[in-house]
């Protein structure tokens, strides 16, 4: 790889954006590119003498530079594996690869750009027309569509792109645009004390004054006399830098406007959401392509583009130019370009009478032709532009050799961000030939060019008046500036007037094929007629059809001009037609950028540190993560069932519920009831909808008279809180419910001598005359103070201790220490999963679902008919009248054969229920599980087969647990 | 969604901090027929205009209120705590 320098620049230029003492060193397909620090990848690449930067969206079109703003879709890359950035405005970093997409096998030499001259097989609609009959055509041409079109591809090996990250800002005053209008607003509104948030897309603030070399007398700025529109902006940016409350984002696009003025911001790989208490929408207006065949050729650009690359980046955007306006800045543009030493051919006036005379006299004296009254028709040249032919107002034609085409002073007032909010109007202004905003929403003003007019005076006052009543106040000179505003308006309507917009259409009689209107999506104004001429009449199902606007700008490039042509084409004023809906985002926003980092909380209980010693697997439940297994879930369950094991069961949702109501309140939302619960005595609880579909499980125990302590299901917890909160509200009940979930760990330690090895460590009498099953008290364990419930879901005498967190892993070690001559291990989740199966507890959401009651699953048991009233009560015994669908029952194979966890049960082939849980029992060496049955089935013994993949085995129900069905053992 | 909502216990606060807990509803008698447990159960108003409903500063302070909100504007037009209803039927005195 060589490189050959920064490539060919213009002398320094005095705003310029690129320091020409560093260079940058960037990958480029493979060929090192050098540029200069403060280059975009853009201008890098046009320094070079590269000009080619994409192909087109259907016909694989070459395309160039044409707006330098981050506006149109011509300059979008692939950068380090991120696809579709617009590189005109990315920036330059040292060691970035970037290489152009959609092209085969290389943008330079692409197989597609043959589709080109196919256009005859590709009307407009015809993914709706062509390839479909014989029918088997469209199989196969829809996945070869699908490749040629589209944009950059996501690098599916990735490993995630950049890391995306989110931020929320509060503000008093949002400004959207850096540009006059937009920093005046933000001055005035800082100067009243408040915080403001300059918003704005481009490196550096200025807008359009960047570019404007004319001198302006009294801009009403401090003290200023008069100055070019580049001094202006320089002497803005001066005060914004130092005027206290204003923060400004660089390069940051403003995506988003929803309501209560939030802001939605992509700015790097940072997404960043703004708060304001009011906004100033100053995004101003964007210069827009015009219409004549082949108007996308390399070299045809926007005036503004030219003179950015030109001004911003020392970068010359051709030899010999050409400019084309609807307005005087066309003249300016020529007087910039020959400024730079570009010869400049002939300035085309498209309005019958040249504006300010005196303009286009020193354009003329400087040996430029100036061609009033004319239209370009076509532009020439296959790789790059090589001439137009332009149409004089007596219809003589004549050709104009040039490599560069400025198309200047049409412009497209940016309401796309604007237009987001509801209360939002913008109309076709026939006098300023712009649709401008009529009607704003509270808190929301414009103002600058997004207003429809051109003026430097009238915006700074516009920015002024924006400010003030932003920030709360009046704007003292507000009649002022409405005569100023009207007396420009009385200025458009003389004809020939000195400036404001004209129509984009050069040549409105005759359409054609490769006239275009979306760049983006290659539709040309032959199309819209087509489409038209089919009955695609309204303007919304017209862009639907031809999918105009609908591409990477939004309709930022064509949206005025798809209108106009509409509007020709239906015979239809421009008003008449009206404009499509404007919606989020206003432009691109990367996806990663959207989702932000990864929002999922990861927990870990206090024994995280103590599992990953001994090795566990861990796996993710809920948000938590815990021990699967710490190796041998086999040899976990025989310890347990033979000798002692102790389980960390911290991620239990906890629960303190205190005060005089709270048994009432628990009475209210369990099935069962607590109000008469002795102290010392713990209960099953079982949580049910208002419906009676299951919600959680778990067990209350009653600590003393006005205190319970409840426990959920690891995943549940805030959600059940948040449920007895509700069913609390408004209820005057005293009581007060509070999530202790992280402040207990908890342990189980079950088994045979669970209770030999636990009276090595406490004072507290575990015997069960002392302490029987499903009871409850506190003592000190190992010298910290527990909660000690003794309760049986691995179905072995075991007690759950619950004690301060910070204790935990003291805790786990003791038991462990003193448990070594019993044999005892530790048993991970898989381990407990089978234990509890051999036991039939269901685990909820595992074995019910949304639809699963109480009755079907076997706990009639748990459900109190006989109080007045709980939650679900209602849909309960609206189900107890109905006969049962289908029961919740255990299952045994005939041999070691598991089924796996959803598989059907099927009779005569036909799916009758599914498996929830399923394991090898370690009891009775046969495969077991859970079961949903028809209730016919859900007896003791009946047969029932299981399909798996083609076969179908054979299993026997059974209504009773497979290990220790009486629960003998948990009372020993 | 984006819209600010006034949490009685902490204020303003951005949408996104709160839990919807649906319509405010009439909790039917416990004997109430079938056809008032089922429209409770599955029938919305789904008013197009202001509606009262439960949120929960989820988090914040989580707790839970009522606002009344347009839903055809997104406005919100009050919030507050929730009614008593320590009364049996309170919120149809109420005139809800």
């Amino acid at each position: 790889m060589a490189s050959n320098g920064t490539g060919e620049r213009l002398s320094p230029g005095k705003h310029e954006l690129i320091d020409r003492e560093v260079v940058v060193d960037f990958e480029f397909e493979g060929k090192l590119i050098t540029a200069h620090q403060g280059d975009t990848v853009g201008s890098a690449l046009t320094a070079v003498g590269i000009d080619l930067l994409s192909r087109s969206f259907k016909y694989h079109r070459r395309r160039g530079l044409l707006c330098v703003a981050g506006n149109c879709p011509n300059c979008l890359m692939t950068v380090d594996g991120v696809p579709n950035v617009r590189t005109c405005t990315m920036p330059v970093t040292g060691g970035m690869t970037v290489r152009r997409q959609n092209a085969w096998p290389s943008v330079d030499h692409d197989f597609g750009s043959i589709l080109d001259r196919m256009d005859r097989l590709l009307p407009v609609g015809f993914y709706y027309k062509v390839f479909h009959k014989p029918k088997i055509l469209w199989g196969i041409m829809r996945p070869i569509i699908r490749r040629i079109a589209g944009l950059g591809r996501v690098d599916t090996s990735s490993d995630g792109g950049p890391a995306y990250t989110h931020r929320n800002v509060h503000t008093d005053v949002g400004v959207v645009g850096g540009g006059p209008a937009g920093m005046m607003a933000a001055l005035e509104a800082a100067a009243t004390g408040l915080d403001v948030t300059l918003i704005d897309d481009q490196p550096l603030l200025g807008g359009q004054l960047l570019l404007d070399a004319t001198r302006h007398t009294d801009p009403a700025i401090d003290d200023m006399q008069d100055g070019t529109g580049q001094e202006i902006a320089e002497v803005l940016r001066q005060r914004v830098a130092q005027q206290p409350g204003i923060t400004v984002l660089n390069g940051a696009t403003a995506f988003g406007f929803y309501q209560d003025n939030l802001v939605s911001i992509h700015h790097g790989n940072e997404a960043i959401e703004v708060r304001a208490g009011r906004v100033v929408i100053a995004t101003g207006a964007i210069e827009i392509p015009m219409q004549f065949e082949n108007n996308d050729r390399p070299g045809v650009m926007l005036a503004s583009g030219a003179l950015r690359l030109a001004n911003l980046y020392g970068v010359t955007p051709g030899k010999r130019a050409v400019v084309i306006t609807a307005d005087d800045s066309g003249y300016s543009t020529a007087l910039a370009l020959l400024d730079t030493g570009i010869t400049v051919a002939a300035v085309i006036d498209m309005r019958p009478e040249p504006g300010t005379s005196e303009l286009a006299e020193s354009v003329r004296s400087r040996g430029v032709e100036v061609l009033v009254g004319h239209r370009v028709v076509s532009a020439s040249g296959t790789k790059r532009v090589s001439g137009v032919r332009v149409i004089g107002p007596d219809s003589s034609e004549r050709n104009i050799r040039c490599d560069l085409v400025c198309m200047a002073g049409v412009w497209n007032p940016s309401t796309g961000l604007l237009l987001q909010q509801s209360d939002t109007a913008v109309e076709y202004d026939e006098q300023l030939r712009e649709s401008v905003p009529v009607e704003l929403p509270e808190g929301v003003y414009v103002a600058g060019a997004i207003t429809g007019i051109h003026d430097l005076k009238i915006t700074l006052a516009q920015g002024k008046a924006a400010g003030r009543q932003a920030a709360g106040f009046d704007y003292e000179d507000a009649s002022l500036l409405r005569a100023g505003e009207r007396d420009y308006r009385a200025r458009m309507r003389a004809p020939g007037s000195s400036s404001g917009s004209q129509t984009v259409l050069s040549n409105p009689v005759k359409t054609a094929k490769k006239e275009f209107i979306c760049f983006c999506e290659d539709v040309s104004s032959k199309d819209v007629e087509v489409a038209v001429s089919e009955g695609f009449g309204d303007i919304q199902t017209l862009k639907r059809y031809t999918t105009a606007t609908m591409g990477p700008c939004q309709g930022k490039m064509c949206h005025s001009s798809f209108i106009e042509s509409a509007a020709l084409q239906t015979g239809k004023t421009i008003a008449a037609i009206g404009r499509t809906t404007a919606r989020p985002p206003a432009q691109g926003v990367p996806l990663g950028a959207l989702a932000g980092p990864g929002h999922m909380p990861r927990k870990r209980t206090a024994l995280d540190d103590v599992h990953r010693r001994l090795g566990a697997e861990m796996v993710e439940v809920g948000p938590w993560l815990r021990a699967h297994n710490y190796g041998s879930p086999q040899d976990e369950v025989v310890t347990v069932r033979n000798r002692v094991g102790i389980i960390d069961v911290s991620t239990l949702g906890k629960l303190d519920v205190r005060g005089p109501d709270a048994g009432a309140l628990l009475d209210k939302v369990y099935t069962h009831r607590f109000s008469n619960l002795r102290e010392g005595r713990i209960r099953y609880g079982l949580l049910v909808g208002e419906n009676g579909s299951i919600m959680d499980d778990g067990t209350v125990t009653r600590l003393a008279d006005d205190h319970y302590f409840v426990t959920t299901t690891t995943g549940n917890i805030d959600a059940i809180e948040d449920w007895f909160n509700w069913w609390l509200a408004g209820t005057g009940m005293e009581v007060f419910v509070t999530n202790v979930s992280s402040a207990f760990a908890a342990i189980n330690v079950a088994g045979p001598r669970a209770r030999e090895t636990l009276v090595k460590l406490t004072d507290v009498d575990l015997s069960t005359d002392a302490l029987g099953y499903m009871r409850s008290t506190r003592g000190m364990v190992a010298g910290v103070p527990c909660i000690f419930l003794r309760i049986g879901f691995v179905g072995e005498t075991g007690w759950e201790l619950h004690f301060p967190t910070e204790y935990a892993e003291h805790m786990w070690n003791a038991l462990m220490e003193v448990g070594a001559e019993f044999g005892i291990a530790p048993f991970g989740l898989e381990a407990q999963r089978v234990l509890r199966l051999e036991k039939g507890h269901i685990i909820v959401s595992q074995d019910t679902d949304a639809a699963s009651d109480p009755l079907d699953a076997g706990m009639r048991w748990a459900v109190r008919f006989d109080k007045p009233d709980f939650i679900g009560r209602g849909g309960l015994v609206a189900n107890r009248s109905r006969p049962s669908e289908e029961k919740l029952v255990g299952f045994v194979m005939h041999d070691r054969f598991v089924p796996e966890d959803g598989q059907p049960i099927v009779k005569n082939g036909v799916p009758i229920g599914r498996v929830t849980s399923s394991r090898l029992s370690p009891t009775l060496d046969k495969g077991f599980g859970l079961a949903w049955v028809p209730e016919k089935l859900a007896r003791e013994g009946a047969e029932i087969f299981i399909r798996s993949g083609k076969t179908d085995s054979p299993a026997i129900v059974t209504l009773k647990p497979v290990y220790d069905p009486d629960g003998l053992k948990l009372r020993e | 969604m984006a819209f600010l909502l006034n949490c009685p216990n902490c204020g303003q606060r951005n949408v996104y901090d709160f839990r919807f807990g649906g319509e405010v509803l009439t909790r039917p008698a416990p004997d109430a027929s079938n056809e008032d447990l089922t429209a409770y159960l599955y029938g919305r108003e789904n008013a197009d205009g202001p509606q009262r409903e439960w949120w929960n500063h989820n988090l914040g302070c989580r707790k839970w209120f009522v606002a009344v909100r347009d839903t055809h504007t997104n406005e919100v037009i009050e919030t507050s705590w929730a009614p008593d209803i320590s009364v049996p039927n309170a919120e149809e005195s109420d005139g809800q």
